[in-house]
């Protein structure tokens, strides 16, 4: 008991002494952010080690080509075959490691993943078809459609959802991601995504905040619906469900409100941006300010990115750039003052719960998505590679052998969690919703839409259109 | 003794894959090992989510 004791600091909060015990459940490699990072910047730093050595990851970093006819399909697989074997297998070591180290068990979290492979390289080599676009068969949104029809048809034991972690693959994909985006092109279009992203997530936090209390519904369950719209969907609504101390079944009803509009958002955003001919940047930065959860986001963004790509809009990767600096860096990140702010807010004015939060500024950096460092960092590491070789030497070689293969495992990274999604996703588990709450966030929903299509098409369009080209 | 708070409580529930199984459309478009999350979990007593750092009149140790 003494040696427990010694371990403890005394602190006292509210007028009553507390002991604190530290939870293990926040230690480092306990969170999926730190091996986004670890594992991301590990195939950064190959990648780069390779290059500089006059190698490449590109044999391992293998995707389907694209095809006409079924038999270049076939070929393709012929002659590739070896390497998507050794790629799944790396895949597969790596995952299996985070995941372990997560706390779930490997005879959940392997046969999950190769089913996870599997589909993807059906899907993914389905969307590398020359007629897919024409089809709407955006990998995607087949991904989303076809992970849905499994989970809801209870083809698969919710066992294997262990190794189905959406929200692990997408932070590992925007660390890849990182390395595609030199460092100048984020400050350059960094400040103009917060300005934009501050403006529209305050805005959309009020309009549901305040709808909600109108309509009688208490103030925590308010404030989690507002920053569920407003800020990073499920997470920031788990997030500060906790820091205003939100009952339980209010903080799973607005999870259900926004998933259910998030999975809307998807196929919704990217059908409107075509059918407008936005440049595929403008669409990313539009469904960077009005989806609500990442990995919905990057599914909306990727999808209009391939439609903006065969429009001649844009690139696929103007979109899903665009995207990353609107929702991670302009809304994401600020999850922990939001916090601070409404914990603060909740003690001074609502209904005392019986329940004491203490709260320092530390709280920003405890909260703060860490995958976005490794986000940084890849976007830091590969600037200077760059730098060190010089302009003219780094471009056609370093884009075919060190960007390149980094893309394609982004691809990979992508592609997993969008199949997750669909998996994971039961409509059965998405109750308890409630009228009230529904219309007060779908007001919401509609303003952010709005706003957002007003300040990425309208205001800022002209600056976003020339994003990354 | 004092009081502990909400991660020394029995009352406390933050593990991961707890707060999975008690919300499992959580990880759908989330995840309870996600950084912003810290170290908050259940509070069963209140059926409220809380910080691992609160504390209240009804804590009991572990």
């Amino acid at each position: 008991m003494m040696a427990v004791e010694t371990q403890m600091s005394d602190l006292t909060a509210g007028g009553i002494q507390t002991v604190r015990t530290p939870p293990l459940t926040s230690a480092f490699w306990k969170k999926e952010d730190w091996w986004a990072v670890i594992l991301g910047l590990g195939l950064v730093a190959v990648a780069i080690a390779l290059f500089t050595n006059g190698a490449s990851l590109n044999w391992l970093a293998v995707i389907p080509a694209k095809w006409t006819t079924p038999d270049q399909l076939i070929a393709h697989f012929a002659a590739a075959w070896p390497r998507y074997l050794a790629q799944a297998a790396v895949w597969l070591v790596l995952v299996s490691f985070a995941l372990t180290a997560l706390g779930y068990r490997l005879r959940d979290t392997v046969p999950a993943f190769i089913f996870l492979y599997i589909v993807s390289v059906i899907i993914f080599a389905l969307g590398q078809w020359a007629d897919a676009i024409k089809y709407n068969l955006e990998p995607p949104l087949v991904a989303l459609v076809v992970g849905l029809l499994i989970a809801n048809l209870n083809l698969l034991p919710r066992r294997l959802d262990a190794g189905f972690r959406v929200e692990f693959y997408i932070k590992l994909g925007v660390v890849l991601l990182g390395a595609t985006l030199p460092f100048t092109l984020i400050v350059w279009a960094g400040p103009v995504a917060l300005l934009q992203a501050s403006i529209v997530s305050i805005v959309t936090f009020l309009v549901i905040f305040a709808t909600a209390r109108a309509l009688g519904i208490e103030p925590r369950f308010a404030a989690t619906l507002g920053v569920g719209g407003a800020v990073c969907g499920v997470s920031a609504a788990i997030a500060i469900a906790a820091a205003v101390g939100a009952r339980k079944q209010d903080a799973a009803a607005t999870i259900s409100i926004v998933i259910l509009w998030a999975i809307v958002m998807i196929f919704a955003l990217p059908f409107v941006s075509s059918h407008l001919a936005l440049p595929a940047a403008v669409g990313g930065a539009w469904i960077g300010t009005s989806e609500f959860a990442d990995a919905a986001g990057f599914a909306a963004a990727q999808a209009y990115g391939d439609i903006a790509a065969t429009l001649h809009l844009g690139t696929g990767d103007q979109s899903v750039a665009a995207f990353t600096l609107m929702k991670v860096v302009g809304r994401d990140i600020w999850i922990g003052i939001w916090a601070i702010v409404l914990s603060i807010i909740a003690a001074a004015r609502w209904e005392d719960t019986g329940i004491r939060n203490r709260w320092d500024a530390g709280e920003i950096w405890r909260r703060f998505p860490k995958f976005v460092i490794g986000f940084l960092l890849a976007s830091i590491l590969i600037t200077l590679v760059a730098q060190e070789i010089g302009k003219a030497d780094f471009g056609k070689a370093a884009t075919t052998d060190l960007v390149t293969p980094i893309k394609n495992l982004r691809t990979w990274a992508f592609a997993f969690g969008f199949l997750a999604i669909g998996l994971t996703t039961r409509l059965r588990d998405l109750t308890g919703m409630g009228l009230r709450p529904v219309i007060a966030f779908s007001t919401g929903v509609v303003v952010n839409v709005a706003l957002g299509f007003i300040l990425s098409v309208i205001v800022f369009g002209a600056y976003w259109s020339h994003f990354g080209s | 003794m004092a009081a502990p708070t909400c991660a020394g409580c029995r009352h406390f529930e933050a593990a991961p894959q707890a707060i999975e199984r008690l919300m499992p459309h959580l990880a759908a478009l989330s995840s309870a090992h996600g950084a912003s999350r810290t170290g908050d979990g259940l509070c069963l007593h209140h059926k409220r989510h809380v910080p691992a750092t609160a504390h209240c009149a009804a804590a009991e140790a572990t």
